[in-house]
């Protein structure tokens, strides 16, 4: 058998295309962030504030986003109503599409409900950040705290749901005998735990907020989704080495068989394994010079950001090219047009544009946990309690590192 | 490695977070990716077909008869007939297998309850079909079969499968591919028809009869006589088949790899 080879057989278009993987990465950002948020807006824990704002902004904006990639992923998107038409509860999707909106809005309500104060404190602003202010803030009435707490709680259910369909989806199709394992959602959760604690990494940096308890607080995030990460990868490996398991065996085979995929679990370990060695570093260096050494810590969430990504993009694209009815690996190229290469910039364009029109009308660094306008320290007072902040950072990281 | 240590190791990673995931498959496997009612269809039929591969000489005839039937867009197939160069491994002589694709019509099929919206189902006489006017082209299907049976016509941007031309068995025809086979080699009719060609060679054959991926547990009713055991799953094969990109990682064409 050896000395088999296959002569005529037809070449088998992948039928997901990257805008599977933006919904993904953006659905993976959500939920996690949305975690992050939690300790603070849900449970009252004061000293994670700051990483909940930033938390906050990441949610809302990807969870805007992630709908719009997954639809483009349809071949007949005018049909999406469909969906509700014809539900059909045998099937993971389904299920997905039902409990998304209702995920959406849960989250969109909880985001309205922390910048509220905030909002209603700029009713007054001349130009167009009043006129948004005093449109979307409805009224100056207080927001009890019980509310951002209640919808937070009803938030946290529904992202639960969407972590499960999201990986059973995937994890149930026989036919790919890579996916087909029960270790694929978790993992999905845990990298996606990963690429969102990156991703505050990163706006802490940009939005020039700059604080240190946050940084800290992400990095131990970071580091558990790590270890988590690679507790799933070595359980699923064992899993495989001990009874013949299909996925793993499908994996070795694969990297058996290709150079491709032995680049990739080189890539893979090798990434995850820096990134939780450089976390850990972090972490334990000494109070003192802390500080210096956390103001590089976005470049870790860039890194954890591509770990995000990259494993989504093995996990629906890759293994798509693996034959399973015939011989060898089909040949796939990333297409320039929209479902392709345009499609993975266009995402983060789309995403960018959210983050920056809510940068300009929104004043989401003053997110809390709901309150009325006088509870929200004046804008000029938090533009010094900001540089204060920055100048206290030393303190900060040693309060909570 | 030997079996304690496998063990070991095995135990260790049921240990690790294994516990914490069991309850969460057992829900999962309790009502959700279950096999939706059929519809529709003649409940008194359940066809099936026989394909007899001491007949089929890999003219192709099948393929093409079937794309202009039921106009598949140039590159996707509803049936097609993959042929291997087998080499025995000591005498070095060289044979063909053929070996005919098509949608197997499962008894449990993979591709249907993935379907959202419930476009593609099985009909009572077990042929599965796509409504493509409800099918929002999401694709899960195709990524379900494990048979590479489905594709995403260009054409209608909607799922495309064999349908064992349903609409040429309701007008008292053969399928196209049936029709059209020189050999005889495809044989498709009623198994609930005692009488009925495939009833018979089913019974006569029951023994020698295989299906494709049965570890997949679709139950295909597609049956193969004379079939090689190792072409059953993935044949492990060198494709021979390369792409020849330009510069720009465009398609040119084809080459052969040896």
């Amino acid at each position: 058998m050896n000395s088999a080879i296959e002569l005529l057989a037809p070449r088998y278009d992948i039928a997901w295309y990257p805008w599977a993987v933006q919904y993904f990465f953006m659905i993976a950002l959500s939920y996690a962030s949305l975690w992050l948020a939690a300790p603070a807006l849900v449970a009252g824990r004061s000293a994670w504030l700051p990483t909940a704002r930033l938390a906050l902004l990441a949610c809302l904006t990807t969870t805007l986003v992630a709908p719009v990639a997954l639809l483009a992923d349809l071949h007949q998107p005018l049909r999406f109503w469909h969906f509700y038409a014809y539900a059909n509860g045998h099937s993971w999707m389904s299920v997905g599409s039902l409990l998304l909106p209702l995920y959406v809005v849960a989250v969109i309500v909880l985001t309205w409900l922390a910048w509220r104060p905030a909002l209603q404190a700029r009713r007054q602003a001349p130009g167009l950040s009043g006129l948004v202010a005093r449109w979307a803030s409805l009224g100056t009435s207080p927001t009890p705290r019980a509310l951002p707490v209640l919808v937070g709680v009803i938030a946290l259910a529904l992202s639960t749901g969407i972590m499960l369909y999201t990986g059973a989806e995937v994890a149930i199709v026989k036919a790919r005998p890579l996916w087909h394992t029960v270790w694929l959602p978790p993992m999905f959760v845990a990298t996606g735990f990963i690429a969102a604690a990156g991703l505050l990494l990163v706006l802490n940096r940009a939005s020039g907020l700059r604080d240190a308890s946050v940084v800290g607080q992400l990095l131990k995030v970071m580091l558990v989704a790590c270890l988590a990460a690679g507790l799933i990868a070595g359980s699923w490996f064992l899993d495989g080495i001990n009874a013949h398991v299909g996925s793993v065996a499908a994996a070795l085979e694969s990297v058996r068989g290709s150079p491709e995929w032995r680049r990739t679990a080189q890539w893979g370990a090798l990434t995850g394994a820096l990134l939780f060695g450089a976390v850990l570093y972090l972490l334990t260096r000494p109070a003192a010079r802390r500080p210096a050494l956390y103001a590089w810590a976005w470049l870790l969430g860039l890194v954890a950001l591509h770990v995000g990504w990259m494993f989504r993009w093995v996990v629906l694209m890759d293994v798509q090219t693996v034959a399973r009815h015939s011989a060898g690996f089909h040949h796939y190229g990333i297409p320039a047009g929209s479902s392709g290469v345009l499609g993975i910039v266009g995402t983060f364009g789309l995403w960018l544009a959210a983050i920056m029109l809510i940068e300009l009308f929104v004043p989401w660094r003053q997110a809390r946990q709901g309150g009325s306008a006088a509870d929200v320290p004046r804008e000029s007072v938090r533009e010094s309690s900001s540089d204060s902040s920055q100048e206290h950072a030393p303190e900060g990281a040693s309060h909570h590192g | 490695m030997d079996p304690i240590r496998r063990s070991l190791l095995g135990q260790l990673a049921r240990l690790s977070a294994g516990a914490a995931m069991v309850p969460l498959t057992s829900v999962a496997r309790a009502g959700i990716n279950q096999q939706p009612p059929r519809r529709e269809g003649d409940p008194s039929k359940r066809y099936g077909m026989l394909i007899d591969l001491r007949q089929c000489i890999g003219c192709q005839a099948c393929t093409v008869s079937c794309h202009i039937e039921n106009a598949a867009p140039l590159g996707s197939f509803r049936t097609t007939v993959s042929q291997y160069e087998v080499a025995h491994q000591e005498s070095g002589e060289v044979a063909t297998f053929m070996l005919p694709r098509l949608c197997n019509h499962c008894e449990n099929p993979a591709c249907v309850p993935v379907c959202p919206v419930e476009a593609t189902y099985q009909r009572q006489d077990g042929i599965v079909v796509v409504d493509s006017d409800r099918c929002v082209g999401c694709a899960y299907c195709v990524n379900a079969c494990p048979y590479d049976a489905r594709f995403i016509n260009a054409r209608t941007q909607t799922a495309d499968k064999c349908t064992f031309c349903a609409h040429r068995l309701e007008a008292g025809l053969l399928p196209a591919c049936v029709e059209s086979c020189v050999g005889g080699a495809r044989i498709i009719g009623d198994m609930r028809d005692p009488d009925s060609q495939i009833s018979r060679m089913i019974e006569e054959y029951r023994d020698e009869l295989m299906v494709l991926q049965p570890e997949k547990n679709t139950l295909p009713q597609v049956f193969y006589l004379g079939m090689d055991e190792r072409f059953v799953t993935r044949p492990e094969a060198k494709p021979v088949a390369l792409d020849v990109l330009d510069p720009h990682g465009k398609e040119m064409g084809y080459e052969f790899g040896h």
